[in-house]
């Protein structure tokens, strides 16, 4: 039981990562921008939002830095590719690219070099007192508080875009942005709102790896996660209730395999680490068929 | 939106030219900011980051090292890109080429195989050419089987190639026993090439990927099948164009180019696996082949010249970690606004005529 315990609760750990950085990623492609970026923004605000928590001494403060982080990234795309019509891939690779660059740069004019790396301060728990007594499920939720505002924002996401008008309008740029422009919704202020808040999302992901998972800063620390959570977010046909389920299935499997590479001496550790990143082509190939792209995603928009 | 201007092809290269110009400085600009809030000696650490290739011969021979992969990479990034697709995975192509050549030199060498000479080489070298490719056609496969985007499946593969070459270093039948860190043993000395006075002998190979890709690009029925699925994709469809068999071919290629930037890294530089290299200059070339694509805009010609400005400020970046202590990231970061400005210039370019 205290084993089963463990793993989920260190699954849910890792799953606010993948979740967040896909409903990230989801909240900008319902509107019709393609966010490819993920990887630099979470290590931007990793960086980032790890130096704001060491040096102010509060986890929460880190995770706001680190939101802001990931929404000027989400201004700066939605800014280069609505006023220029920049193709959102290469603006996407270039941030990838800029924020890697950025994380480590920050860390080291702001740290330097140091014998033992710094730690963060503890991200606050949410302990409910009768449910934390239940087996299996107080795993789910014993947790801090970052995985709570991941439940809350994941039922908020699939309330706002399957039971509100505004939702609907969003979902309705994302699918045919000329059709909700003539209904006379505003394309491209709705476009800058859900780059920015996604892009924000991301961000917290990114805080979240250095704040609460390791508790200190290392260079490249999301390890591709940034990637995967695109995959993620494909095979959930951006609907943010699938995106949380993906999330976990993925951190399930990076919790297998670290816990593999313990006990097994018989498989080599390298395939144990590849075997995520083999899994999103393996997914994506399964569900093929019913996997949905809002239509216009990855499209420019403009008036004329 | 449709006039019947007629540009002429140099009228483009100036413009280009000019909007890199305009890019280098707005970049130097943004980076001399942040050097000031940090307190360095702007011009100090400009004028290092720019000299460092043209000082000594040493800092040229450096900027010729790195140009020549780059230069690989970039053509990876580059065709695929006529067809408007992203092979974000150069980084994995030129580590399963690097890792593919290590381990048939060494497998040859490990069973008492001695080939001469003017066999093994071209022998690695295909070597190198079908693991980067068969790399490449995996994502191209997936796109024309199953519509899965190549940013996706390439950057899958890249941690996939990283990995494999880590399993190969630190893999007790390859490894080195007097090495404490996991690098492979030496490839025998008849597998490696040399050098002309401190430049690496794969430059041939290099100005002939140029060659090769220019007159892919112009003067081939599959250089034309590529035009014309990059101009309309649709319309192409149409007339017949074989879609999915095109876009396998042109990843493949553009897996083998990449492919053959880590088999000379082997042969020429490392001469061995090291396992830290698909993070270190591995990851540089990956990645930064994406950029020198980037700026000039897929033109095979341009390429050579890209990738040895930017090889520049590579060295340059590694000269002011040395002597200034500025990290390094600074000048990746500006790179990355280089390609950014670039974009944005080139695109008022475009609607503006």
């Amino acid at each position: 039981m205290s084993f089963i315990n463990s793993f989920i609760s260190q699954t849910i750990v890792y799953t606010v990562v993948y979740t967040l950085t896909s409903l990230g990623i989801v909240v900008s492609g319902r509107a019709g921008i393609f966010n490819v970026a993920g990887e630099g923004i979470m290590l931007a605000s990793a960086s980032s939002g790890f130096l704001a928590a060491y040096l102010t001494g509060n986890a929460l403060f880190g995770f706001i830095v680190g939101s802001l982080m990931g929404a000027v990234f989400g201004l700066i795309i939605a800014f280069v590719h609505e006023k220029f019509k920049v193709n959102q891939f290469i603006l996407g690779i270039s941030l990838v690219i800029l924020g890697t660059g950025l994380s480590d740069l920050l860390y080291k004019l702001i740290i330097g070099v140091r014998l033992t790396a710094p730690r963060s301060p503890a991200t606050p728990l949410v302990k409910i007192p009768l449910i934390s007594r239940i087996p299996v499920f107080s795993a789910f939720l014993t947790q801090d508080v970052i995985v709570y505002f991941m439940y809350i924002v994941s039922i908020f996401l699939w309330w706002f875009y399957y039971r509100t008008k505004l939702g609907l309008e969003t979902r309705a740029i994302g699918e045919n942005p000329k059709a909700a422009d003539v209904v006379g919704v505003n394309v491209t202020k709705r476009r800058y709102l859900s780059t920015i808040i996604g892009s924000a999302l991301i961000g917290i992901a990114g805080a979240y790896l250095p704040i609460s998972i390791t508790g200190t800063y290392t260079p490249d620390i999301s390890a591709g996660r940034g990637f995967m959570a695109i995959g993620i977010a494909i095979f959930a046909s951006w609907r943010p209730e699938r995106a949380i389920l993906g999330g976990f299935l993925f951190a399930a499997i990076e919790v297998i395999s670290f816990r593999l590479q313990v006990i097994s001496r018989t498989i080599p550790y390298q395939f144990l680490l590849m075997l995520p990143f083999i899994l999103v082509l393996v997914v994506m190939i399964i569900f093929n068929k019913q996997i949905e792209f809002p239509a216009s995603v990855g499209k420019p928009y403009s008036r004329e | 939106m449709k006039k019947s201007v007629k540009r002429t092809e140099s009228s483009i290269i100036i413009r280009n030219v000019f909007a890199y110009f305009i890019s280098v400085l707005l970049a130097l600009g943004v980076m001399s900011v942040i050097i000031l809030l940090f307190g360095f000696n702007v011009s100090k650490v400009l004028k290092t980051l720019l000299t460092a290739s043209f000082r000594t011969s040493f800092g040229f021979q450096e900027t010729i090292k790195k140009t020549i992969p780059l230069i690989f990479t970039t053509f990876a990034f580059t065709l695929p890109f006529k067809i408007k697709f992203f092979n974000t995975g150069g980084w994995g192509q030129m580590l399963f080429g690097a890792t593919m050549v290590a381990v048939t030199g060494l497998f040859l060498s490990n069973s008492g195989i001695t080939l001469p000479t003017y066999i093994i080489i071209p022998l690695l070298i295909i070597v190198g050419i079908l693991a980067g490719g068969f790399f490449g056609l995996i994502a191209g496969f997936l796109t024309a089987k199953y519509n899965i985007n190549p940013i996706i499946s390439t950057i899958m593969l890249n941690f996939v190639g990283v990995q494999f070459l880590n399993f190969i270093a630190t893999n007790s039948y390859f490894k080195d026993p007097l090495e404490g860190h996991p690098i492979t043993l030496p490839l025998p000395k008849s597998a490696t090439l040399g050098f002309f006075g401190g430049i690496p002998h794969s430059i041939i190979f290099a100005v002939v990927s140029v060659l090769f890709v220019y007159i892919l690009i112009k003067k081939t029925r599959l250089g034309y099948e590529i035009n014309a699925i990059g101009y309309n994709l649709d319309a192409a469809k149409t007339y017949g164009i074989n879609f999915p068999r095109i876009i396998m071919l042109t990843f493949f290629i553009a897996g083998a180019l990449g492919g053959l930037a880590g088999t000379f890294e082997v042969m020429n530089i490392h001469k061995k696996l090291v396992e830290g290299f698909a993070l270190t200059s591995g990851a540089q070339y990956g990645t930064f082949g994406i950029l020198t694509s980037l700026i000039v805009a897929g033109n095979p010609i341009g390429v050579p010249f890209s990738a040895f400005l930017m090889s520049v400020l590579l060295v340059g970046a590694d000269a002011l970690q040395r002597t200034m202590q500025v990290p390094v990231e600074l000048v990746f970061l500006s790179q990355a606004l280089i390609v950014l400005f670039i974009v944005i210039i080139r695109q008022r370019f475009e609607r503006g005529r």
